[in-house]
């Protein structure tokens, strides 16, 4: 899990009980989708804010100046500040504000990486923001950096490995733990691999259940057990 | 041997019910027994989230399979969310910035309101007697249609100081200042994260912007409008944007000079302490706003009253932010 360390941008934060967590943060592609669902959402709001205060004149403008300004600075505030830590459209795309440490954002926090938008934002059109983001493993745009935030993906659980079908086999040599880790990792993949890959890459793993140099789905399937074995089922 | 199986049989239990009582804490359905009482299942919550910690230690060294990893970082991370999360906002921290921490704070980084109070007031005053001296620079400035349309604001027969004839009523300039201005005033402080040099622009930019403003509708007489209008709301809204230029130039400071801390590290601490500074600048320009609104632009209110209450007011503030908070603990 941790050998992709070079080419991964996972990012993490220590809790005081020396457990590392995982931040996963997200790239410019998935946030730039979740900025252009909130401008829609709040593009409606206003939309239909200007129709009533259309009908209203003084107090309605005022009301939708006030509007508009709560809109512009305020909305990701408010959203963040929520469990979910989110805007709805962050939300949407399964993304979350936390602080460096994974904690939830803190309401200074949510502030200052709100207003320094209007950095971001320069010269146009988010230009420092893309540039911070992609140039960042972390992908933190000004304002993150400032409040010591990242947005991140929020996590989703793994599935239990389906190997109930396959029988054990005992390894055919004493493994590392780094085989063994290995071979577990290439069982849990297998459901989402094709049938044809799994032999490819079962079939560089033969050593472990003695069958060097053959490759097929016999093969693959004693591979599985010797994950099997491994695992706990004797 | 403990395998991997072994291992989560033995301790699923412990981290189904952490689960449960994570679920429990955010409110969510649980579909299980009656909710337990919120001291004792803190308390147990706290101490299964240590055992889940270690368990996922061991996990990984060993490395076993990814849907236990996975299943137990779920856990820890929710658990140490829960345990940690600080609550910092609220009426009573609302209570405690306005009354300590944000005079406190101005007072604090004094150095950099005196910088950005020189920065504004330098180019106002300066801009100012040259357009009074030679009223024609305004042009350099504003174009002719919006010098005389100030000239209209400011009239003596202007319905209410400081609007055009088509706007309207008070409601809506009150919520055109609250966009506006506090628009103005967070552009001051994002501008200080370059260097501090957006902070000094902007605060110069108005600056100079107000100068002209004034010196040319001196030129013209219409100083007792004028300044009977401003005087009010300025004690709040001139003071807020130097304010929040000074927030701006803390930001800046620290990334240029981080002293011994790294850039990054510098930059968030100093943003920590200038949010004090940008919450008590946003309450005085809704104050302003409601002032420049209601008050200021008054036509029938004497010019001698407004100057009074102007008076007061600057003495309230200047009080508030250097007397305020100086006792508490």
């Amino acid at each position: 899990m941790h050998s992709g360390a070079a080419l991964d941008t996972v990012v993490t934060a220590e809790t005081p009980e020396g457990i590392l967590l995982e931040l996963r943060p997200a790239g410019l592609t998935v946030r730039f989708y979740a900025f252009v669902l909130d401008w829609i959402i709040r593009l409606a709001v206003l939309y239909s804010a200007a129709i009533a205060a259309a009908v209203m004149r003084g107090l309605g403008m005022a009301f939708f100046l006030i509007l508009l300004f709560a809109l512009e600075w305020l909305y990701p505030v408010i959203f963040e500040l929520t469990p979910s830590g989110a805007t709805p459209g962050k939300r949407a795309f399964g993304l979350k504000v936390v602080m460096d440490n994974g904690l939830p954002v803190t309401a200074a926090a949510s502030m200052t990486r709100n207003l320094l938008r209007a950095a971001d934002f320069l010269p146009f059109l988010y230009g420092f923001a893309i540039v911070s983001i992609l140039l960042r493993r972390d992908c933190k745009r000004l304002g993150d950096i400032a409040a010591g935030t990242i947005v991140v993906h929020e996590r989703r659980p793994a599935t239990r490995t389906a190997l109930e079908h396959v029988d054990p086999v005992a390894p055919a040599r004493a493994l590392a733990p780094r085989d063994q880790a290995a071979v577990i990792a290439l069982a849990s993949r297998a459901p989402t691999l094709t049938a044809e890959r799994l032999d490819e890459l079962a079939a560089l793993a033969a050593t472990v259940s003695g069958d060097d140099g053959r490759a097929g789905p016999d093969v693959t399937r004693r591979v599985l057990g010797v994950a099997q074995w491994l695992l706990g089922k004797r | 041997m403990m395998t991997p199986l072994r291992f989560e049989q033995t301790y699923a239990d412990d981290w189904a019910e952490l689960e449960r009582l994570v679920d429990a804490a955010l409110g969510r359905k649980t579909g299980a027994g009656p909710a337990v009482r919120r001291a004792e299942s803190g308390a147990r919550l706290a101490a299964l989230y240590r055992r889940a910690c270690e368990h996922l230690a061991l996990a990984r060294a060993r490395a076993y399979p990814p849907y236990i990893v996975d299943r137990l970082e779920g856990v820890t991370s929710a658990a140490h969310q829960l345990i940690y999360q600080q609550h910092e906002f609220g009426a009573a921290r609302l209570k405690q910035i306005l009354a300590v921490d944000f005079p406190r704070s101005v007072r604090h980084h004094r150095g950099y309101v005196a910088v950005a109070a020189a920065t504004f007031l330098v180019p106002t005053i300066v801009i100012a007697l040259l357009v009074y001296w030679r009223p024609e620079l305004i042009l350099s400035v504003v174009s002719s249609e919006t010098a005389a349309q100030f000239e209209e604001m400011y009239s003596s027969s202007a319905e209410s100081i400081g609007r055009t004839r088509n706007a309207t009523t008070d409601w809506m300039m009150f919520g055109y200042y609250i966009r506006n201005n506090i628009g103005v005033a967070f552009q001051c402080f994002a501008g200080g994260l370059f260097a501090g040099l957006g902070s000094l622009f902007f605060l110069a930019y108005n600056g100079a912007f107000s100068g002209a403003l004034a010196g040319y509708l001196t030129e013209r007489g219409l100083s007792s409008t004028f300044y009977s209008f401003i005087a009010t709301h300025s004690a709040f809204e001139l003071t807020a944007i130097v304010l929040s230029g000074a927030a701006g130039l803390r930001l800046g400071h620290a990334v240029l000079a981080p002293g011994r801390a790294t850039r990054g590290q510098s930059l968030v601490a100093a943003a920590r302490e200038a949010t004090v500074l940008i919450y008590g600048v946003t309450a005085m320009l809704l104050v302003a706003a409601a002032v420049e609104a209601f008050w200021s632009s008054a036509q029938w209110l004497p010019p001698g009253l407004k100057y009074s209450v102007a008076a007061v007011c600057w003495t309230a503030v200047l009080a508030y932010l250097s007397l305020q908070g100086r006792r508490a603990g």
